[in-house]
C-alpha cells in the first residue's frame, strides 16, 4: 500500500537519529550529553529524565512541581528543544544533547535580562522560563533580527509556564529586551533583587533540591474516605509514623493517615501502597447545603471535637455557637437595629437605592510551586530541619515544643522558599512526619509532597456565600449595610469574612455577621488577605451597582464614601487616567466588548514587634544574619539595600544570610508584616554598627575597607521600635504580633474585553495604586504589586477548586485542570505607590502584599459588568457562566 | 516493569504482542499517566523506529506523515501548512510548546481521554477495568454534550478533527508487524466503546496518517474555547476547512472536539453550507446545534460553547 512512499518522494525529515540500539535498561547505561560534556548515566527503569539530571547528576536546577509537563519548572533542552524533563523518558537522554539551566553559562543574556528586570519573585519557576527563554530569544533573533517580540509571541513561547508569584511584567520586560540584543555583553547594572543572579541561574537551592548522603525518601498515605475512624493499620513492617489525630478519626478525603519511608522514593511508594487500612466509615457531609440540613450527619459529634477543629483564620479564632454543621455568628456592627430597619424599610418600599443580593466565591488553593517539602535529619546536635517555610522562627519553636527539645537543639533552614502565600506558616506534616521518620530510619528523610497533595491538603482559601445589603439615602450616602457570610472551609473554622466590612466605608450604620459551615473537607488555611478577597468580591459589586443607580461615577462615589485620606490621594490620580477618564460609555454591541471598573481594597497594619537581626563583621564585609525567610517578597534585598545606604557600603561588602534559625527571632512571612517589622530594625542596626566602627563619634563617613577588615568579629543587634503612639494592640516586646494604628489601601482599575460569543474575559490594563507608605525597594515592590493583581486574576477567572460530590476528593488535583493565569492572562500592568501617610512608623512603610491583591477580582467583576451590563455574583467568572448571564 | 526500545515495526509490533502495555512514543501521555500511578508499563518506546517518522509526498500530491512524527514538525512544516491549513492551524494550537516538541500525531490520536475521575487512582471506571461511570453522576462539566454512550468523557485528540475534515486515512501494522490497507481515519474511534478511547487491538500499531492531494486555494480556521488565553484543554474546539474554485466556495467541512466521545464531523452544518456559502450564512447553519445537543445535567452549557465554536470558525474559514 505504501508503495507511492516507497521512495520517499520529497522526503522531509527533520528529526535527529542515533545508531541503532537497542537498549535493556536493567544492565545498560546510556551515553549522552550534558551541558556540553559527554556523559554516562545509569538511570534505574522508567524514571524520567528529570529525576536522572537533579538525582543522579546533581543538576537541580530544573525542578518537579506538576508532575504532567503543565507548569514548566522541568524544562531543559533537548537537542536544542525545549522539553518537559518530568515527562521525557530517560531512555530519551541516549545520545542526545541536554542544557540544563546550568549549562547556559550563567553570564547568557536571558540570565542577565531575568536578573536585571527582575524576572522572578520567589525564584522556584525560573529556571524553566530562562531556558525556555533561551531557546525562544536564539530562535526569535535568527528569524527577525534584533526586534522586540509583542507581548502576545513571547506569550505563545512561554506558554507552558507558570508563574505562581505572577512576575510576568519582568519576563515580558526581560525577553523582550534579551531579543533586542540588550543584554549581549554585561551591562554592568546590579540586579536589584540580591539573590536574582542565584535565582536566574539554577544555584539558589530550594529545600526540594537538598538531598544528604544517605537519605531516604517518605511518602504520605492519606484518607481514601471522607469520614471514618481507623481500625486496623497495617504498615507491612515499613519504617512508618502515625499521623492520625487522638480520636483516631479522618475527616475528610485525603487526611494524613500514616507516613512510610524507604532509601528510595519508589521503595517508599511500594511501602504506601502496600499500607492496609480498616476504616470504620461515618455519614459524611460533603457540600454545604446538606450540611445545613436538619438530621445531616455531623462533622463534629460533640463540644471536644469542635474545640479540635483547626481554624484557617490568621490571628486568634473567637469562639462560637454551634447548631450541627453551622457555627456562629460572629456578629458585628456599628447601630445594628437602624441598619437592619433602614434595610427592611428601603426592601418593602421597593427602594432602588437598595441593592441585595447574594454573592459566592470558590476555593482557591495556594499551590505554590515549590510544594510543601521538608528534609530532616538527627544528630549529636539535635534536629536538623530543611524546610519550606514561611517562618524559620515558628517552626523553630514549635518544633522544640513538639519534641520537648532545648531551643538550641533545633536547627531550621529556608534559604529559599518557593512560594508561601500562607500556606506555611508553621509546622507541618510534612515536617512532623520527616523528622519522626528520619529519627526511626536512622538516617536524614526527604519528604516532598506531589502536586495532588499540594492541591487537596496543603492550603486553601475557603469559599464563600455571601448575602449582602447596601441602601443609599436620598442623597446618595451609605445608609445601611449588612453583610452574611457563611464561609466554607471544610473542616476548618475561623471564617472572618463580612468582619472586613466593619473596617472601611465610615461609621454608616451596618451589621456583619460570619459564620462557618462545617463539611467533610479539606481544611482552609489563611491565604494572602484572609476574609478580604472574597469581602471585597461582594461589598466592592455592591458600591458599584449603587453608583450605577444613583447614575454616579463609581470613583466619585467612592471618593464621597472613603474617609481614608491614602486611598482619596489614589482616588485622585485614577479618575486622572486616560484608563478611567476616557473610557467608552454607555451600552457596548459587537462580539468583543470592553469595559473598566474599578475597585478599592483596605487592609490592617500589623508587625511583628519581636523582630530582630544581627550584623557580624567577617572578613571585611557586614553580615547580616536572620532566621528570617525570604520567600520571594525581596527581604534579602531590602536588608541589603539599608545596609548599603546606612553604612555607604558597595555591593562585595554585604552578606546577608537568611532562613537560619539561630537565638535572634525573625519575623515570620505572612500577614504583609516583613518588611516594615525587620526593615526598621535594620536600621538601627545598622546604625548600631556604624557607631561602633566609629569608636562611638556621633559622626563620621563610611567605614574604609581596611576599617572593615580591622573590626573582624565586631557585632550588632537591632530591634524593631515601636511606632509613634505605639500600637493598637498593648502588647510586650517579646510577642509576635502587633495590630498598628491605620489601613494600607489600594485602588484597581481594570480594563478587560469580553468574547460574548465564548464567554471569555480577557484582562487589557490595570492600574494598580497602593497606598502603604515609603517603599523600601521598589522594584521588588512592584513586582509584588504586579503579583497581587495576577493572583486576584485567577480569583477572578479561573480558580476553582473541584471535589467529588460523592467522596469528596478534589478533582482538580493537578495544574492542568485547577488553572493558575499564565503569562497570556495578564494585562499590562502600571503600578503607582502613594508613599504618604505613614510617617507615625519607624521606616515610613507598611506592608503591601496583601493589599495590593485583596480588590482585584472586585475590580475584573465591574468591568465585565461595564462591558456586558450583567454582574457576575459567583467567583469564578468562568465561560459558561458568563454566556449563561449575557444570554 | 521493563521498556523495550526497538528499531523497526517489525520489532514494535513484536514487543508489544509479546510484552503488552503500550506504546510509547513522545510519552507526553503515557509518562504524565505513568507520574499519576495509572501505568504502569511495560512500554514499548518507539523513538527509534526510525520508519515511523518524517513526513513525504506522494506521487498524487498527498502527504504521509508518519505517526512519530511531532506536533512541532506539523506545526512549522511550510509544505503542509500550503497544502492543508486547518491541519497546520490545529498542530500551532494545541498544548504548549515543549508538549508540541516532543508530542507526536500518533500519540495525539491515540491519548487517553482528560477525564478527571479516570485520571485520578482512587476511582475506577468502564476505561480502567472497571464497570461504572463515576463521572456520570459525579462532577462531569468538561464531559460530553452528546450523551450516547455509557462513559462521559470526550476525546481529546485535536488533530483527529483536523483529520476528519480532510477524509484523512490511517495506516495500521498488525501485531505480525505488516501494514494493513489504509482505513478511514474516523474508524480509529467507537463511541459506543466505553472500555477505551480508541479501537486499535493489543499489538496493533498506528504507522502513519495519508491525507488527499491538496486542494489549491484552500481556507481554513481552528479555535478552541477555553477561560485561559493559552495551554488550556478546550471546553469546545473546532476546525473547518473550505475550498473554493474560481473563487466560488465549493466545499466546507467542518469538525468539532470536546462535545462526544469521539471527535465529530458536522454533517448537518456541511449541508446547510454547500451553495455557495458567504460568513453571513454560517450564523444560520449552526443555529440547530444546541437542539441537536443530548448534554448530560452538568454540560448544557457546552451546546451554546459548540455553537458559537463553530460558527467562529466558519465565519474565519469563510471569510
Amino acid at each position: 500500500m505504501a508503495e507511492p512512499y516507497a521512495g520517499g518522494v520529497d522526503s522531509v525529515n527533520s528529526s535527529v537519529y542515533v545508531d541503532d540500539v537497542n537498549i535493556d535498561l536493567g544492565s545498560q547505561a546510556l551515553d549522552t550529553t550534558v551541558n556540553g560534556e559527554r556523559t554516562t548515566v545509569t538511570p534505574t527503569p522508567d524514571t524520567t529524565a528529570a529525576e536522572t539530571l537533579r538525582d543522579e547528576l546533581g543538576l537541580t536546577g530544573a525542578k518537579v512541581a506538576c508532575g504532567q509537563g503543565v507548569c514548566g519548572t522541568c524544562t531543559v533542552l533537548l537537542d536544542g528543544a525545549p522539553a518537559a524533563s518530568c515527562l521525557l523518558p530517560s531512555t530519551a537522554l541516549e545520545g542526545r544533547s541536554v542544557t540544563t539551566v546550568e549549562g547556559l553559562g550563567g553570564d547568557h543574556p536571558v540570565q542577565r535580562a531575568f536578573a536585571a528586570h527582575d524576572a522572578m519573585q520567589c525564584g522556584y519557576c525560573t529556571p524553566g522560563f530562562v531556558v525556555e527563554a533561551a531557546a525562544f530569544t536564539e530562535r526569535w533573533r535568527a528569524e527577525h533580527g534584533d526586534t522586540a517580540p509583542t507581548r502576545a509571541d513571547i506569550a505563545d513561547a512561554l506558554a507552558g509556564h507558570l508563574c505562581r508569584c505572577g512576575a510576568y511584567e519582568g519576563i515580558y520586560a526581560a525577553v523582550t529586551a534579551a531579543c533586542t540584543g540588550a543584554f549581549d555583553t554585561d551591562t554592568g547594572v546590579e540586579p536589584t533583587r540580591a539573590e536574582a543572579v542565584a535565582k536566574a541561574t539554577g544555584r539558589a537551592r530550594f529545600t526540594t533540591d537538598v538531598r544528604p548522603d544517605g537519605c531516604w525518601e517518605a511518602v504520605v498515605v492519606r484518607a481514601r474516605v471522607p469520614h471514618a475512624v481507623i481500625g486496623r493499620l497495617d504498615t507491612g513492617g515499613a519504617v512508618h509514623v502515625d499521623l492520625l489525630p487522638a480520636d483516631r478519626t479522618v475527616r475528610y478525603t485525603g487526611q494524613p493517615v500514616v507516613a512510610v519511608a524507604a532509601p528510595t522514593l519508589a521503595a517508599a511508594r511500594a511501602a504506601a501502597d502496600a499500607v492496609e487500612i480498616e476504616y470504620i466509615e461515618r455519614d459524611a457531609v460533603l457540600d454545604t447545603g446538606t450540611a445545613l440540613r436538619p438530621g445531616s450527619p455531623t462533622v463534629y459529634a460533640d463540644a471536644a471535637e469542635r474545640g479540635a477543629a483547626p481554624s484557617s483564620s490568621e490571628g486568634v479564632t473567637v469562639p462560637g455557637r454551634w447548631d450541627g454543621n453551622l457555627r456562629g455568628p460572629l456578629s458585628l456592627g456599628l447601630r445594628r437595629g437602624t441598619a437592619v430597619r433602614r434595610i427592611n424599610d428601603a426592601h418593602r418600599k421597593g427602594d432602588d437605592r437598595l441593592f441585595a443580593a447574594e454573592f459566592s466565591t470558590a476555593v482557591q488553593a495556594h499551590t505554590a510551586l515549590e510544594p510543601h517539602a521538608c528534609v530532616a535529619r538527627w544528630d549529636d546536635d539535635g534536629l536538623h530541619l530543611h524546610v519550606s517555610t514561611q517562618t524559620v522562627t515558628g517552626v523553630a519553636k514549635e518544633a522544640a515544643k513538639h519534641w520537648g527539645l532545648a531551643p538550641d537543639r533545633v536547627h531550621v533552614s529556608a534559604h529559599h522558599v518557593g512560594g508561601g502565600f500562607g500556606a506555611k506558616a508553621g509546622l507541618g506534616t510534612e515536617t512532623i512526619a520527616a523528622a519522626e521518620l528520619a529519627r526511626s530510619a536512622g538516617a536524614p528523610v526527604r519528604l516532598v509532597f506531589d502536586r495532588s497533595a499540594e492541591l487537596t491538603d496543603a492550603g486553601n482559601r475557603p469559599g464563600t456565600r455571601t448575602r449582602i445589603a447596601m441602601l443609599a439615602d436620598a442623597e446618595g450616602r451609605l445608609s445601611a449595610l449588612s453583610i452574611d457570610t457563611w464561609g466554607d472551609g471544610g473542616v476548618s473554622v475561623g471564617s472572618a469574612v463580612a468582619a472586613m466590612g466593619m473596617l472601611i466605608y465610615g461609621r454608616a450604620p451596618r451589621r456583619v455577621r460570619d459564620y462557618d459551615v462545617v463539611t467533610n473537607r479539606p481544611p482552609g488555611r489563611p491565604f494572602r488577605g484572609p476574609g478580604g478577597a472574597p469581602m471585597a468580591w461582594a461589598l466592592e459589586q455592591a458600591v458599584d451597582e449603587i453608583a450605577v443607580r444613583l447614575g454616579e461615577d463609581p470613583i466619585a462615589l467612592r471618593q464621597r464614601w472613603d474617609g481614608n485620606p491614602k486611598r482619596q490621594a489614589l482616588y485622585a490620580q485614577a479618575a486622572a487616567l486616560p484608563l478611567w477618564r476616557d473610557r467608552e460609555r454607555g451600552p457596548r454591541t459587537g462580539r468583543f466588548r470592553r469595559g473598566v471598573g474599578v475597585a478599592a481594597a483596605n487592609w490592617p497594619y500589623l508587625l511583628d514587634p519581636s523582630a530582630e537581626i544581627e550584623l557580624v563583621v567577617e572578613d571585611g564585609q557586614v553580615v547580616a544574619r536572620t532566621a528570617t525567610q525570604d520567600i520571594g517578597t525581596g527581604i534579602r534585598t531590602v536588608i541589603t539595600r539599608i545596609l548599603r545606604a546606612e553604612l555607604e557600603l558597595d555591593a562585595d561588602q554585604v552578606r546577608v544570610d537568611t532562613g537560619d534559625s539561630g537565638p535572634v527571632p525573625g519575623t515570620g512571612s505572612f500577614g504583609s508584616r516583613t518588611t516594615t517589622s525587620l526593615g526598621p530594625a535594620t536600621t538601627e542596626a545598622a546604625r548600631e554598627l556604624a557607631s561602633l566602627l566609629r569608636g562611638g563619634a556621633a559622626s563620621g563617613g563610611p567605614p574604609s575597607r581596611e576599617a572593615l577588615k580591622a573590626a573582624e568579629g565586631l557585632r550588632a543587634t537591632g530591634q524593631r521600635k515601636r511606632d509613634r503612639r505605639g500600637f493598637i494592640t498593648p502588647v510586650p516586646r517579646s510577642s509576635e504580633i502587633a495590630l498598628g494604628r491605620g489601613m494600607a489601601g489600594a485602588v484597581h482599575i481594570m480594563e478587560v474585553e469580553v468574547d460574548t460569543l465564548l464567554g471569555s474575559v480577557r484582562p487589557l490594563r490595570c492600574w494598580a495604586g497602593v497606598a502603604s507608605g515609603r517603599i523600601y525597594a521598589e522594584v521588588p515592590a512592584r513586582n509584588q504589586a504586579v503579583g497581587g493583581v495576577v493572583q486576584g486574576i485567577g480569583y477572578a477567572l479561573y480558580e476553582q477548586r473541584v471535589t467529588d460530590p460523592a467522596t469528596g476528593t478534589v478533582l482538580n488535583d493537578n495544574l492542568e485542570d485547577y488553572r493558575l493565569p499564565g503569562i497570556g492572562d495578564v494585562p499590562e500592568v502600571d503600578v503607582y505607590f502613594h508613599e504618604q501617610g505613614w510617617e507615625h512608623v519607624p521606616g515610613g512603610g507598611v506592608g503591601l502584599g496583601e493589599v495590593s491583591t485583596v480588590g482585584v477580582s472586585a475590580s475584573v467583576a465591574n468591568a465585565v459588568r461595564d462591558a456586558v451590563g450583567w454582574r457576575p455574583l459567583d467567583l469564578p467568572i468562568r465561560p459558561d457562566r458568563l454566556l449563561e448571564g449575557i444570554r | 516493569m521493563t521498556t523495550t526500545i526497538p528499531t523497526d515495526i517489525a520489532e514494535a509490533a513484536a514487543a508489544l504482542r509479546e510484552n503488552g502495555g503500550e506504546a510509547r512514543a513522545g510519552g507526553t501521555d503515557v509518562m504524565a499517566r505513568a507520574n499519576a500511578g495509572l501505568a504502569a508499563g511495560p512500554f514499548t518506546d518507539l523513538a527509534r523506529v526510525r520508519a515511523l517518522g518524517g513526513i513525504a509526498w506522494g506521487a498524487d500530491g498527498g502527504a504521509r506523515i508518519g505517526a512519530t512524527a511531532t506536533i512541532a514538525e506539523i506545526a512549522s512544516d511550510p509544505l503542509l501548512a500550503a497544502a492543508y491549513p486547518a491541519l497546520t492551524a490545529t498542530a500551532r494550537a494545541l498544548a504548549t510548546p515543549q508538549v508540541r516538541a516532543v508530542g507526536t500525531l500518533g500519540g495525539n490520536l491515540l491519548q487517553r481521554n482528560r477525564c478527571w475521575y479516570f485520571r485520578n487512582p482512587a476511582f475506577s471506571c468502564h476505561q480502567d477495568g472497571g464497570d461504572g461511570c463515576p463521572a456520570r453522576a459525579g462532577d462531569h462539566r468538561n464531559g460530553t454534550v452528546f450523551d450516547t454512550a455509557p462513559c462521559v468523557a470526550p476525546h481529546p485528540s485535536s488533530m483527529a478533527l483536523a483529520l476528519l475534515v480532510y477524509d484523512a486515512e490511517v495506516v495500521v501494522a498488525g501485531a505480525d508487524g505488516a501494514e494493513s490497507a489504509p482505513r478511514p481515519a474516523r474508524d480509529l474511534y467507537d463511541a459506543a466503546d466505553p472500555t477505551r478511547d480508541h479501537v486499535l487491538a493489543p499489538g496493533e500499531l498506528l504507522t502513519g496518517v495519508l491525507l488527499p492531494p491538496p486542494s489549491p486555494g484552500e481556507t481554513a480556521a481552528y479555535r478552541r474555547a477555553t477561560a485561559r488565553s493559552r495551554a488550556e484543554w478546550p471546553l469546545v474546539e473546532a476546525v473547518a476547512r473550505v475550498v473554493r474554485e474560481d473563487g466560488a466556495v465549493t466545499r466546507v467541512a467542518v469538525a468539532a472536539g470536546g462535545v462526544a466521545r469521539t471527535p465529530m464531523r458536522l454533517a448537518a452544518v456541511e449541508d446547510a453550507l454547500s451553495d455557495g456559502p458567504a460568513p453571513s450564512d454560517a450564523a444560520d447553519a449552526v443555529a440547530g446545534i444546541p437542539g441537536q445537543c443530548t448534554p448530560l445535567p452538568g454540560t448544557a452549557h457546552k451546546a451554546e460553547l459548540m455553537r458559537g465554536t463553530v460558527l467562529d470558525v466558519l465565519e474565519r474559514a469563510l471569510a
